[in-house]
C-alpha cells in the first residue's frame, strides 16, 4: 500500500480521529498551495502585461498623443519622448533604465521562471491530493468496519 | 413613561442615544419584573451599535485612503497651472525683450518631461503638452475632461467634502463608542439585578419551606 514517505508509521495503522486530523491537516495544505497557485498565475499574468505595454512604446507610436497619469486620477495629454529606452523596477528599490529588447527579454525571463515554478506547484498539489484522496478512503473503510461492529455491540 | 422619552434621543447624524438605566427595579417594574425581554433589548441595540461601527471604520478606512490622492492631484494641477500662467507672462515679456535684442535663454521651450508609470514595474518617458485641459478620473469608468481652473475649483470641494466627512465620522464613532459602553453597562447591571434577586427569591422559599 502506497504510505506517505515522511511518516514513519503505515496510514492504515491510524484510527478514526488520528486519520480525520490526518485529513484535515492535509485540506489546508491543499487549500495553501492553491493559494499560492493562484497568486503565482496573477503575478505572470502581470509581467506578461508588462511585456505588451513595452511593446506599445514603439517609434510608429511617435507624435500620438497620449493621456498621461499624473496622480491616480489626474491625466494630462503628452506625447511619449523616449522611444527606445524604458525604466523598469528590478526590485529592493533599484529603477533600471533599459533598451525596450532587454526589458522584454528582462520580463520574459521572469514569465519563464514563475512558469517553471508553476509547474513544480502542479506537481506537488497532484501529490498532495492522492495522498488526500488516499486517507479519506482508508478514513471510510475505518467508519465502515467500525459502525457494524458498533451496531453489533448496542444490540447485544 | 418618562424613560421611552429618554430613549428618543439621537444625536445630529440620527445615531440614537443610549440611555442609562440607573434604576433597574424601576426599569423593568417592580421586584417581579420580567428581565428577559430587557436583556433582549438591550442585546439587540448593542447589536445595531456594532455594526455600525464596523460600517462607520469601514467608510473612514476608505475616506483616509482617499483623502491624499485628492490632495496630490490638486497639488499637481496647481502646479500645472502656475507653470501656464508664469510661462504665459513670459511670453508677454519675451517680446518687449527681443524688441531690446536681449533673450531669455529659457523662453517657452521648456516643456514638461516627466516619466510615467505605464504598469506596475515598468516606467516610460513623456513628454506633457502645454494644454489648459486636464483629464480627471472621477471613478466607476467615468474620465472628464476640464479646463484649468474649474479642475482646481472640483478638486478643491472634494476635498472639502471628504475632510469634512471624515470629521463627521470621527465624532460618530465616538459617540458609538460611549453608547455601546453604556449598553454594555445596562446588561451587566440587568444580569446582577436579576440574579440577586433570584437569589433572594431562593433564600426566602427556603426559609418559607422550613417554617
Amino acid at each position: 500500500m502506497a504510505t506517505n514517505t515522511q511518516q514513519q508509521i503505515s496510514v492504515t495503522d491510524l484510527d478514526v480521529p488520528q486519520l480525520a486530523d490526518v485529513r484535515r491537516q492535509l485540506d489546508e495544505e491543499l487549500t495553501h498551495l492553491t493559494n499560492s497557485f493562484t497568486q503565482l498565475k496573477q503575478a505572470q499574468a502581470k509581467f506578461r502585461s508588462c511585456i505588451d505595454n513595452v511593446a506599445e512604446v514603439k517609434p510608429s507610436n511617435k507624435n500620438t498623443t497620449i493621456l498621461v497619469p499624473l496622480t491616480n486620477s489626474l491625466y494630462v495629454p503628452g506625447k511619449l519622448r523616449d522611444l527606445e529606452n524604458v525604466i523598469v523596477d528590478v526590485g529592493t528599490g533599484y529603477y533600471v533604465k533599459k533598451t525596450r529588447a532587454q526589458a522584454t527579454k528582462h520580463y520574459q525571463s521572469k514569465v519563464d521562471y514563475l512558469q517553471s515554478n508553476l509547474e513544480t506547484l502542479q506537481e506537488t498539489i497532484l501529490k498532495k491530493q492522492e495522498n488526500l484522496t488516499f486517507v479519506v478512503n482508508v478514513l471510510q473503510s475505518k467508519i465502515q468496519a467500525q459502525s457494524p461492529a458498533g451496531t453489533r455491540n448496542t444490540k447485544d | 413613561m418618562a424613560s421611552t422619552e429618554e430613549i428618543q434621543e439621537n444625536n445630529p447624524r440620527g445615531i440614537p442615544k443610549a440611555p442609562f438605566i440607573s434604576d433597574v427595579e424601576g426599569y423593568i417594574g417592580g421586584p417581579d419584573g420580567e428581565v428577559e425581554s430587557a436583556l433582549k433589548k438591550a442585546q439587540d441595540a448593542l447589536a445595531k451599535y456594532r455594526y455600525m461601527d464596523a460600517n462607520l471604520t469601514q467608510r473612514r478606512r476608505g475616506l483616509e485612503e482617499k483623502i491624499p490622492d485628492i490632495r496630490k492631484t490638486l497639488n499637481m494641477v496647481e502646479y500645472l497651472n502656475e507653470r501656464r500662467v508664469s510661462k504665459h507672462k513670459t511670453d508677454g515679456l519675451e517680446e518687449d525683450l527681443e524688441e531690446l535684442g536681449l533673450e531669455d535663454d529659457e523662453a517657452s521651450e521648456k516643456p514638461l518631461v516627466t516619466t510615467f508609470e505605464l504598469n506596475e514595474t515598468l516606467f516610460a518617458e513623456a513628454e506633457l503638452e502645454d494644454t489648459d485641459v486636464v483629464y480627471l478620473w472621477l471613478g466607476a469608468n467615468v474620465m472628464l475632461s476640464y479646463k484649468i481652473p474649474e479642475a482646481i475649483e472640483l478638486l478643491a470641494t472634494k476635498l472639502k467634502n471628504a475632510e469634512a466627512s471624515l470629521q463627521g465620522l470621527q465624532d460618530d464613532l465616538e459617540f458609538l463608542r460611549e453608547q455601546i459602553t453604556v449598553m454594555e453597562v445596562n446588561t451587566a447591571r440587568l444580569y446582577n439585578w436579576d440574579v440577586v434577586r433570584r437569589r433572594e427569591r431562593r433564600s426566602k422559599e427556603a426559609a418559607a419551606s422550613t417554617e
